[in-house]
């Protein structure tokens, strides 16, 4: 074991030593994460995201409805989901939009309560009715859209409210147990009551809403991009590590080692290790890297340590696998680099994954990348080691069969000896 | 002229000595073409906030409340399983949860315990907006049932009924009006599209293509740094001395042999944006070859550059992957540089993938021509110039 372990470090300390390496192992990602961070704004920020959406709201009503729908976009429930300013003129409103200061303009007409709410006197008249405009930006379709489901939400209200009403009083003229006169008197009682009573209340499909009692986390856009990116280069790491068996058997070293009191297995262990450990430690520096320099949050550190592992396990299984397949250190280095890259992409290192189409989502699962990448964004949400079950599982398997399959491969190429 | 021809094939044969090569020639790059023309944000894909939705009734009334939510502007509702869901929510891949209980019908409704069960993370501001969708379509599928109800319930306060057929009766009547009621309704809300003007120019196909083609040119043109320090490891540079042949034609070679390899490659890339992706690459045919050689000789003489610099081939092949992916993502080669924040726009600029990429873009996606793409032309010729000169400065045998 000690032997193992002494190959292994020695195997460690030649990789940190090679600056070529370096630059591969910590440097690339670490400018790749770099750059996606400024591509993203996550370091001016103006990183996107759903929250403060500007909008404008020009409230010519005023009068109860009007106040109503200001109020609900400038009261406490919505801070931080939009940022309301109060417009003078429709004009002028209309104008910010097209020129892409806000997402949304509200543009609540003159009479817009009137139009919905009779008032006394005029009960057996029907209103005409207002609308209330949404200017929307078609460059903020998201934030437009957001604005547009709020105000129809206060519609519905309206909507529902008005319905209620009339249904109750008409009913009651129709059934006989008011007269038309006594009809308008009911109306106004009633929505002097309805105004006190909670329209939820009313709902005849309860909503029961229950908030995860868990602590809120913001999720950071770096902690998609700089995993994708440690991961995309763990998998030059392992090939390279890979490389240097083949090179060391070319070299004629690997054999050499056999005449010291070491098996075969152990020399091979040993390797392996090595770029096991390697893995781990470049996993580890750019983790911490990125922690102290970025402030990125990565989550749970138990979570992070064992998904850490769990990754360089699977990466280090395509890493023996790609040098079992390969004659030369030159193959390795060629495919082992195709693989990097191919895995990146699949693995979501470039591009979302949910972006891409269900084929290719369904061929992300055999690379380390997706799964890792899965995990690593479920503790940057606040996820923990439990909630890690799915892909853990999976990288250890992966490794495995993998590992395997490389053992076999290695046993028929009788690699150590010469 | 021999001797630059001599040289050129030489490096070609040394480049293609492995077959492999032809991974990061030619087939890789038409893979991620491929993929990110289907996978990078096109503008037009549904933005909204994914809801993620549990129905356990599979009545009509659950089913009704589905296509309610899906009219929103705000949220894009998908099925789930139970358990699938739930474990999305636990591990905050999903927002908000919403699950529609097993016996959601008519009688659940007018007895008073329908109830759907809304599960969100706190302080979410995209969980805040879907519970607002939620209600918003609940109201819609339950107004007229509730509006019945408070009609009873009023009536109720006038008197009591004779019987409890007398009553249903009153209810139903009261449903039945308030349907009409519901359905009379008045649009209240317009939306009216501003002329915003779209600020982002983009098309995957377009810009995949020109990136792609970028990406894999530039990095293998960086590699150039990686011929030079392989022939200075083997010593086959110090061997050039004892041959009549100036530092500037053995670069000037080296240069040729690449960028004439670089310009195969960019028209095989061209030749699938072309015939598979059917993009318009062909419209200037005489721009298109000016903005791809200008591209080429400015990566060349950078890697030429780079080659002065670098002492090992590994150190070099390191090196022009890294500077070479690092330059395409900055240079809008993987997202459209429109999306980057302003000041990132304007500093990336100092880096010839902008502008090669803006010269293609020009011509694929602007549908440009010479005229056009003659400033970014111009500015990678003095890319080439810059680092042609700074390499022949630098450039030692040994």
């Amino acid at each position: 074991m000690i032997k193992l372990i002494l190959i292994g470090i020695k195997d460690l300390k030649i990789i940190f030593r090679d600056r070529a390496a370096l630059i591969m192992m910590l440097l690339a990602p670490f400018l790749l994460t770099l750059g996606m961070g400024l591509v993203t704004g996550r370091f001016s920020g103006s990183s996107t995201g759903i929250s403060d959406i500007p909008v404008i709201i020009v409230n010519l009503d005023q009068e109860q409805l009007g106040n109503a729908l200001e109020e609900a976009f400038t009261g406490e429930e919505l801070a931080g989901l939009v940022e309301p300013t109060l417009g003078k003129s429709p004009e002028a409103a209309r104008q910010a939009i097209d020129e892409d200061t806000a997402a949304a303009a509200i543009i609540i007409p003159a009479g817009f309560t009137r139009s919905v709410i009779p008032q006394q006197g005029t009960f057996d008249e029907e209103p005409e009715a207002l609308q209330i405009e949404v200017y929307a930006n078609p460059a903020r379709p998201t934030g437009a859209g957001i604005v547009k489901s709020i105000v129809d939400e206060f519609i519905s209200r309206i909507e529902e409210g008005r319905i209620s009403g009339q249904t109750s009083i008409f009913q009651m003229i129709i059934s006989g147990r008011i007269t038309p006169q006594q009809g308008e008197q009911a109306g106004m009682d009633m929505a002097q009551r309805l105004e006190n009573e909670p329209l939820d209340e009313a709902l005849a499909i309860k909503l029961n809403t229950d908030t995860n009692e868990v602590e809120a986390v913001q999720f950071d856009v770096l902690a998609y991009l700089a995993p994708g990116m440690a991961l995309m280069f763990l998998m030059f790491t392992v090939s390279y590590g890979g490389r240097s068996i083949l090179a060391e058997k070319a070299q004629g070293t690997l054999p050499r080692l056999l005449v010291s009191p070491t098996v075969s297995a152990q020399i091979l262990g040993g390797k392996v290790f090595g770029i096991y450990l390697t893995g781990v430690a470049q996993m580890l520096i750019l983790i911490g890297a990125t922690t102290l320099l970025f402030q990125l949050k990565w989550g749970d550190p138990l979570g992070v340590l064992v998904l850490v592992l769990a990754a360089v396990f699977g990466a280090s299984g395509w890493g023996m696998f790609i040098t079992a397949l390969a004659r030369t250190p030159a193959q390795v280095a060629s495919v082992g680099s195709a693989i990097m890259l191919i895995f990146g992409i699949l693995g979501g290192s470039f591009i979302s994954l949910e972006m891409m189409p269900p084929a290719v989502q369904m061929v992300s699962k055999i690379t380390p990348n997706a799964w890792a990448l899965d995990g690593f964004t479920t503790l940057a949400l606040g996820g923990t080691l439990p909630h890690l079950s799915t892909p853990i599982t999976a990288l250890l398997t992966m490794g495995m069969v993998l590992f395997v399959a490389a053992v076999i491969l290695f046993g028929k190429k009788n690699l150590v000896q010469n | 002229m021999k001797k630059l021809f001599a040289i050129a094939w030489k490096d070609a044969i040394v480049r293609f000595a492995s077959s492999s090569e032809l991974l990061f020639f030619i087939i890789l790059p038409i893979f991620f073409t491929f993929l990110l023309a289907g996978g990078t944000p096109s503008g037009e894909e549904d933005n909204r906030i994914r809801l993620v939705v549990v129905d356990l009734a599979d009545t009509s009334i659950s089913r009704e409340i589905f296509t309610e939510l899906e009219k929103s502007t705000a949220v894009r509702p998908e099925y789930f399983p139970l358990e699938e869901a739930e474990e999305m929510f636990e591990a905050r891949r999903a927002s908000s949860l919403l699950i529609i209980p097993a016996g959601l019908d008519m009688e659940s409704i007018q007895n008073g315990s329908a109830a759907l069960e809304f599960r969100k993370q706190p302080n979410n501001l995209n969980a805040t907006v879907a519970e607002r969708a939620v209600e918003t379509a609940i109201r819609r599928v339950s107004s007229s049932m509730g509006a019945a109800t408070i009609a009873l319930e009023e009536a109720k306060a006038q008197g009591t009924f004779e019987s409890a057929e007398a009553e249903q009766a009153y209810f139903n009547e009261s449903l039945e009006l308030a349907q009409t009621l519901q359905a009379d309704a008045p649009e209240r809300v317009t939306v009216i599209e501003g002329s915003t003007p779209d600020q982002v120019e983009y098309d995957p196909r377009a810009n995949s293509s020109a990136g792609q083609l970028i990406t894999w040119v530039f990095i293998p043109l960086f590699g150039i740094s990686a011929l030079f320090a392989y022939e200075r490891q083997q010593g086959t540079l110090r061997r050039i001395l004892t041959t009549p042949t100036s530092k500037a034609t053995y670069l000037l070679g080296t240069i040729a042999g690449q960028v004439f390899m670089a310009l195969v490659q960019m028209s095989l890339l061209v030749l699938f944006g072309v015939f598979v992706m059917g993009l318009g690459w062909g419209r200037d045919l005489l721009a298109l070859f000016v903005i791809l050689l200008c591209a080429a000789l400015a990566a060349g003489a950078i890697g030429t550059a780079m080659g002065t610099f670098v002492k090992t081939e590994g150190q070099a092949s390191g090196l022009s992957i890294m500077a070479g992916m690092v330059m395409a993502l900055l240079g809008g080669c993987w997202y459209p540089l429109e999306l980057f924040p302003a000041a990132v726009q304007n500093i990336v600029k100092i880096l010839p993938t902008t502008w090669a990429m803006q010269g293609l873009l020009d011509l694929v996606l602007r549908n440009g021509g010479l005229v056009e793409i003659l400033p970014e032309a111009g500015v990678l010729l003095g890319f080439a110039a810059v680092f042609f000169g700074v390499g022949v400065m630098r450039f030692r045998y040994e």
